[in-house]
């Protein structure tokens, strides 16, 4: 058996559980719509166009050729029929030629005459006798007249035939026709340009109407991309088009839907709030009552009360974090943005936390370096990442500032057992530790903190990853990267920070 | 006497451990589980401070505050159960002068009476009488005119006033006006700032969509146009 063990999966990078599984609509094509569409219209130009040059240059060349044939033939035959008045009893060549020279003839043409078995002609170089096949000869002789092409002194053209019975004999007449040939190669090139043209007019045409017809679909994906970002509030306008409305009712219908949807939860998740803030007001109060007599209670009271502190405090955090995670999911944290000067805010970060003892570095210009963000969520991001150091590696030892091109990159070094790289992604899922974390009795972290603080920096259009030290060493470093802004250009510097190591 | 408390809450549990954490600080504490009652008792004895959570049957804590603003600049404190939603800009917005988000350590809760009652103490200026263009500020007296007419400041609006003031021109950043006027560190809530300024803009300038003096500097902070 060579099947997969269902079981055995490999590594997944982080991704977020669905509820249900994705419809998605397949893609029927390589091509774009609109590609298509284009193509569509310029083939139909092209497929038209041409068939129309063809008939027109079918027709019009059968009608030029037929009215030069007729003309040549009408002009032979009177030509033909003046010759045996104008013949002596018994000629000679030099007469019957001096009579065909006589001949008023079109330019290039050439006459010859068939008389008594002998040829002659007004151009011996290229009308001999050979150019006339001597059955034609004979049937023109016999009374037949004739029309055939054939190249004459290498250009192409008519040769008649015309039966002069009085002499009897034949006259014959070679009328080039490349003039006819030059016109009729001069209409194809034009209707080939003109062919052309309609194609590329063709396409014009349907890239225009394909654009006409998107930009209805493209203002759905508009309003679709400002819902996922949190517009929740936008609709299509509906009523100009009972056709777009086909497409804009249901979707307003749909956004609708999620917003009360969203509304809902959000609702839920601050009743919840509310809900669960009441009882531990009240557990948070009375345990700071004990605490205040702490002295007067027996020992074993004042570690149960010890015990309890703690774990209402971890209870608080859980709460906290909880609600903030639920915040995320339902799509209802406002950020209160501010410009701040990065460095600074990490500086006091780190001092409220009473991390004092983590050094902040950076060079000099990144101090003035802003970024735009909800001061107290990032303060908690900090707070977070340092949590997790203490937690796990025995407290962060640095937190390095730069500036990357137009990003800013905030990196929490420790120097514990490091994260292994399968670990990487998941350690900022929620509830999960990692195999460091997993076993750790006295630990106080319900395992969202990190996943906060991932949410958090991707809610400020940052990123967050770990990665090796700076220095190799065994160890962790967590890097926080956030877009930076361009200061005001009045900025004051009433700065609290000196742009170097603060210990 | 010490220093009176009124509490609204209408959680009785909640109720009594805070007072009880708090006069294990050291307070007077008064107890109301309506705002009706809370309207009453303020009545009957104004308090020192009021605390008001916003979340109370009948009328609510918006109410309760605008009710007591009109009558007293009292420091109030919102207690809110939601510290991200529109609750505490609306509360700021009734009056209130700072707030606090369920569950707090009623020891953080003290550390912040401590600093409302302290800066209802003005006159840290040691200037007498500032004037700018039709408005006059008497520091030490707590007096505010425009054209000669005094203006009800509370008295973080007054105590604000005052510290724009004390350097007209300059640029204050929230964070400055945070830790001078509510002893707030780096992380405080910028919108005490910018809900204060707007309730001062309301109360001293002719045209308070207009302001000509409490200026906004875009991305830094406030001033005080002399």
């Amino acid at each position: 058996m060579n099947s997969v063990n269902p079981e055995i999966r490999p590594v997944q990078a982080r991704t977020r559980p669905r509820r249900r599984t994705r419809i998605i609509v397949p893609v029927r094509r390589r091509f774009g719509l609109r590609t298509r569409l284009t193509v569509t219209f310029a083939l139909g130009a092209a497929v038209l166009s041409s068939l129309l040059s063809a008939i027109t240059f079918g027709l019009t060349r059968e009608n030029l050729t037929a009215q030069r044939e007729r003309s040549a033939v009408e002009r032979a035959a009177v030509d033909a029929a003046r010759i045996p008045a104008q013949l002596p009893e018994v000629p000679t060549r030099l007469e019957i030629e001096q009579l065909l020279r006589d001949i008023p003839l079109t330019d290039g043409a050439a006459a010859a005459l068939e008389y008594r078995g002998r040829w002659y002609t007004t151009d011996t170089q290229s009308f001999g006798i050979d150019a006339v096949p001597l059955s034609v000869q004979s049937d023109v002789e016999a009374g037949d007249a004739i029309k055939l092409h054939a190249s004459v002194n290498g250009k192409s053209s008519l040769i008649l035939g015309v039966p002069v019975p009085a002499l009897p004999g034949g006259y014959f007449e070679a009328v080039p026709i490349t003039d006819l040939q030059r016109t009729l190669d001069r209409l194809a090139l034009t209707l080939f340009i003109a062919s052309l043209l309609t194609t590329a007019g063709g396409g014009l045409v349907g890239y225009w109407a394909s654009r006409r017809v998107f930009a209805p679909l493209l203002d759905v994906g508009t309003a679709a991309e400002a819902i996922a970002g949190g517009r929740l509030d936008t609709r299509l306008p509906v009523g100009g088009d009972s056709d777009l409305d086909l497409i804009a009712n249901p979707f307003n219908e749909m956004a609708q839907a999620l917003e009360d949807r969203i509304d809902r939860d959000a609702r839920f998740a601050s009743e919840v709030s509310h809900e669960l803030r009441s009882p531990l007001m009240t557990i948070a109060a009375t345990v700071e009552v004990l605490e205040n007599t702490r002295d007067e209670l027996p020992e074993r009271a004042q570690t149960a009360l010890s015990l309890l502190a703690a774990d209402v405090d971890r209870l608080q955090q859980l709460v906290e974090d909880l609600l903030e995670i639920s915040r995320f999911d339902v799509g209802a944290i406002k950020l209160h943005l501010e410009d701040v000067r990065a460095a600074e805010m990490i500086i006091q970060a780190v001092r409220v936390l009473g991390g004092g003892g983590v050094p902040v570095r950076f060079e000099p210009e990144v101090g003035e370096v802003m970024v735009r963000v909800d001061k107290r969520r990032f303060g908690r991001v900090i707070a977070n990442l340092l949590d997790n150091a203490e937690r796990y590696a025995g407290g962060a030892t640095a937190i390095t500032i730069e500036r990357i091109e137009e990003r800013l990159r905030v990196s929490v070094e420790d120097r514990g057992n490091g994260v292994p790289i399968e670990e990487r992604d998941i350690i900022f899922d929620r509830f999960s530790r990692g195999a460091e974390g997993g076993n750790r009795s006295n630990d106080s972290g319900v395992g969202l903190g990190l996943a906060l603080v991932d949410e958090h920096v991707r809610l400020h259009g940052g990123r967050v990853w770990v990665d090796d030290r700076f220095d190799g060493e065994i160890g962790a470093r967590f890097v926080v990267e956030l877009p930076i802004i361009e200061p005001p250009a009045d900025s004051v510097s009433d700065s609290l920070i000196e742009p170097v190591n603060l210990v | 006497m010490g220093t009176r408390i009124l509490t609204v809450e209408d959680d009785e549990r909640i109720r009594t451990a805070v007072k009880m954490a708090l006069e294990d600080e050291g307070w007077e504490v008064e107890e109301a589980d309506t705002g009706e009652e809370a309207l009453q008792a303020f009545t009957r004895q104004p308090a020192d401070v009021v605390l008001i959570d916003i979340m109370l049957p009948g009328i609510d804590g918006f109410d309760v505050c605008r009710s007591i603003r009109r009558v007293s600049d009292v420091p109030i404190v919102m207690v809110t159960a939601r510290a991200d939603t529109h609750d505490v800009v609306a509360g700021l917005e009734a009056g209130a002068d700072d707030y606090l988000t369920k569950p707090f350590a009623p020891k953080e809760l003290s550390a912040r009476i401590r600093a409302l009652l302290r800066r209802a103490r003005p006159a840290e200026v040691g200037v007498t009488h500032l004037r700018f263009g039709d408005l006059e500020i008497v520091p030490d007296e707590g007096v505010v005119l425009r054209a000669g007419v005094e203006l009800h400041l509370t008295k973080t609006e007054f105590r604000l006033l005052v510290e724009l003031a004390s350097a007209p021109g300059r640029i204050f950043s929230r964070e400055s006006l945070l830790e001078k006027i509510w002893s707030y560190g780096y992380f405080g809530d910028g919108r005490l700032v910018d809900v204060h300024v707007r309730r001062l803009r309301m109360k001293v300038e002719l045209d308070p969509a207009n302001p000509r003096h409490v200026i906004t500097v875009r991305g830094l902070g406030y001033k005080l146009q002399p």
